[in-house]
């Protein structure tokens, strides 16, 4: 397609709401700004300001918003999830780089990469139930199933931490490996997986105490899981290695590597699963990958360090449906 | 314009995923991933700045010179400085002292809830205009370097390090990052502070950087031009800069405390520090031991300069012949 077709599909598409039906969303973070995309256009339609450094995002458990974490000016934009369009702002949430709800939607939780804390918030109304000040940039986080417990790992320190989110106090803190970033509870509740950015791939873990039972290669620095959907395999993006791969998380393998250069990081699965979307942080771009050809079929042009990302009206996990879809990134916990 | 950013980050992308990357890998520093991209891009447009001064300026300086540039060893000093400075090898010094404190006072001001302005809010105008939003950072931004460089030239200690900049008897294009590593690191330490206090993007800072230190490198040229009786007081040029860097007279002790604004001149016009008048002035710095500095290398002025600065905080290092040395023109 040339670029005035382009440009006129854009422009068309711009214009009416409906448009926003197949819309997807990325956080341009170094660009105080958020892209609206054509899904089956495969183009950026609006490029719109917002906040400080948005980093992630998270729709709310009932999933008709979707909550942007602006973290140098301290608060929350609450997004339209069909639209994409503004709706409030919510103040006072001290540098929320990660956010996540509970399972069970009655926790939030902000891990507070710059300032080292983690706040735990009654989700109602957003009152700061605890804060965990904690040394070691607090990046990823993934909730237990039954909503007891928030993992949170550090990226700095190498160490994962689980806080006990009824009291907000720390359970265990481990060490896990090199730059622990995603982290994923997986649907029985008896494993963790923890990607290591400053290694070549995942360690499992145990929920109970943090002993490390076991490891995986992936690439180089692994850094984010987002779930294909059927409870078993999950993506993990490698940034150094410009990749993704297609873990199984059943029985421990790796069943496809997806080549997406750039820093790949977060991703989001278009609604009917036939393709995944992943932020290619260094390139500008978000690539589109074909997963019945396992390949990236496209990269279209966003704004400056592109990270979260989040496909409007996409379906919202039910409360309490465990983490099918509720993992271990802002962007996959829907 | 895509295809050039595609061409662009192409090349951030290689230099980064070739070199810088495997290294942070390999010796554990993936903590920094994201700033060491951004690196990269620093030290890229530091050779684009390279380039526009060596083959753009400078050619207005070879065609059009006001002052006969008959000693080429007092500028080669400068080059050093130019390269050191554009390929980001004094910023990385400056931002291994400079981050930690930074980092600090930004972690202190939002831990008690302080969250950064963002003109935004008060001017919902500039959320439609990502030109209009930069261009009203980048005039805070000048405004605080305006005041910044007065400091430089009021307080004795400062201008013991910032007469090396003033130093130079032949300035030209090179000159603007002819500075003192500590000056340096004082004045990126106030400017950070200020712009994380405003609310600046990192992207606009960088990009204000770039810009503002362009106009800066051309308003030390060494050519007799401006940009008309209007267009001059809009933006900083050589003949309007070069006053500021006039050597005193009898008639003139204090002709160096006129025409600070880095970028802008409107802070001189309002706040009475501005002269257009025009005369060609030679340039320097009426003071023997800082007129000393010239002929040196860049280590041997690091040093000494060092030691005035030294001097300057702490009276019991002084001696009487480095007295004059040690206090700004405008005493």
């Amino acid at each position: 397609m040339n670029r005035l077709a382009i440009g006129a599909v854009a422009l068309a598409l711009a214009g009416t709401g409906a448009a926003r039906a197949d819309s997807v969303l990325v956080l341009n973070s170094e660009e105080a700004s958020y892209s609206i995309l054509s899904r089956s256009q495969r183009v950026e339609l609006q490029r719109l300001p917002i906040g400080r450094e948005p980093h992630h995002l998270v729709a709310t458990p009932d999933g008709k918003e979707v909550l942007v974490a602006s973290t140098a000016t301290n608060e929350l934009l609450v997004l339209d999830a069909k639209t994409g369009e503004k709706r409030r702002v919510q103040r006072n949430i001290i540098d929320p780089y990660q956010v996540g709800f509970s399972p069970d939607g009655k926790w939030f939780v902000t891990a507070a990469y710059r300032l080292d804390h983690v706040d735990i918030y009654h989700a109602d109304g957003f009152k700061l139930a605890g804060r965990i000040f904690i040394d070691g940039l607090p990046s990823h986080m993934a909730f237990d199933v039954e909503s007891k417990t928030v993992f949170v790992s550090l990226q700095q320190t190498g160490r994962l931490v689980a806080f006990d989110l009824a009291t907000q106090t720390i359970k265990w803190n481990v060490e896990v490996g090199k730059a622990p970033a995603g982290v994923l509870v997986l649907p029985d509740n008896k494993r963790l997986l923890v990607a290591l950015t400053g290694e070549d791939g995942l360690v499992v873990v145990e929920p109970k105490n943090g002993d490390v039972i076991g490891n995986l290669r992936t690439g180089k620095a692994a850094h984010n899981f987002f779930p294909k959907g059927d409870g078993r395999h999950w993506f993990l993006s490698n940034r150094v290695e410009g990749t993704v791969s297609l873990v199984d998380t059943q029985d421990l393998k790796v069943v496809g590597t997806i080549k997406v250069p750039g820093g790949p990081d977060c991703m989001d699965i278009t609604p009917d699963g036939k393709e995944l979307w992943v932020t290619q942080r260094f390139l500008r771009r978000i690539a589109v990958v074909d997963l019945e050809q396992m390949r990236m079929v496209a990269s279209i042009p966003v704004g400056k360090s592109p990270h979260g990302v989040f496909m409007l009206k996409s379906a919202a996990a039910a409360p309490g449906t465990g983490p099918v879809r509720a993992a271990s990134t802002a962007g996959d916990q829907k | 314009m895509r295809d050039l950013i595609d061409i662009w980050v192409g090349i951030q992308n290689w230099i980064f995923e070739t070199v810088v990357s495997p290294l942070l890998f390999r010796f554990g520093l993936m903590e920094w991933f994201e700033p060491a991209f951004n690196a990269v891009e620093i030290v890229m447009l530091g050779i684009v700045q390279i380039a526009i001064i060596a083959l753009g300026m400078r050619f207005f300086e070879k065609r059009w010179p006001l002052e006969k540039t008959d000693n080429d060893d007092l500028v080669a000093v400068d080059r050093v400085y130019t390269v050191l400075n554009k390929l980001g090898i004094v910023q990385l010094v400056v931002f291994m002292v400079a981050y930690p404190i930074t980092n600090e006072i930004e972690h202190l001001a939002r831990s008690v809830g302080y969250a950064p302005p963002r003109l935004e809010r008060i001017l919902p105008l500039l959320h439609d205009s990502a030109l209009a939003s930069f261009l009203v950072y980048f005039v805070l931004y000048d405004f605080a370097a305006y005041w910044l460089h007065r400091a430089q030239h009021k307080f004795s200690w400062w201008w013991a390090l910032h007469s090396l900049h003033h130093s130079q008897r032949q300035v030209t294009v090179w000159s603007d990052d002819r500075n003192h590593i500590v000056d340096n690191l004082l004045v990126t330490l106030a400017l950070v502070i200020f712009a994380q206090f405003v609310g600046v993007q990192p992207d606009d800072y960088i990009l204000i950087l770039m810009i503002g230190r362009l106009i800066e490198s051309w308003s030390h040229a060494n050519v007799d031009m401006s940009y008309g009786r209007v267009g001059e007081r809009l933006i900083v040029g050589p003949r309007f800069h070069r006053l500021h860097h006039a050597l005193a007279s009898a008639d003139e002790r204090h002709i160096q405390d006129h025409n600070f604004a880095p970028v802008f001149p409107i802070w001189d016009m309002l706040f009475g520090t501005a002269n257009y008048d025009g005369k060609r002035r030679p340039t320097g710095v009426d003071d023997p031991i800082v007129d000393a500095d010239n002929g040196r290398g860049w280590l041997v002025q690091q040093v000494t300069v060092f030691g005035r600065f030294l001097r300057a905080l702490a009276p019991r290092f002084r001696r009487a012949s480095i007295q004059p040395g040690l206090r700004p023109p405008a005493e």
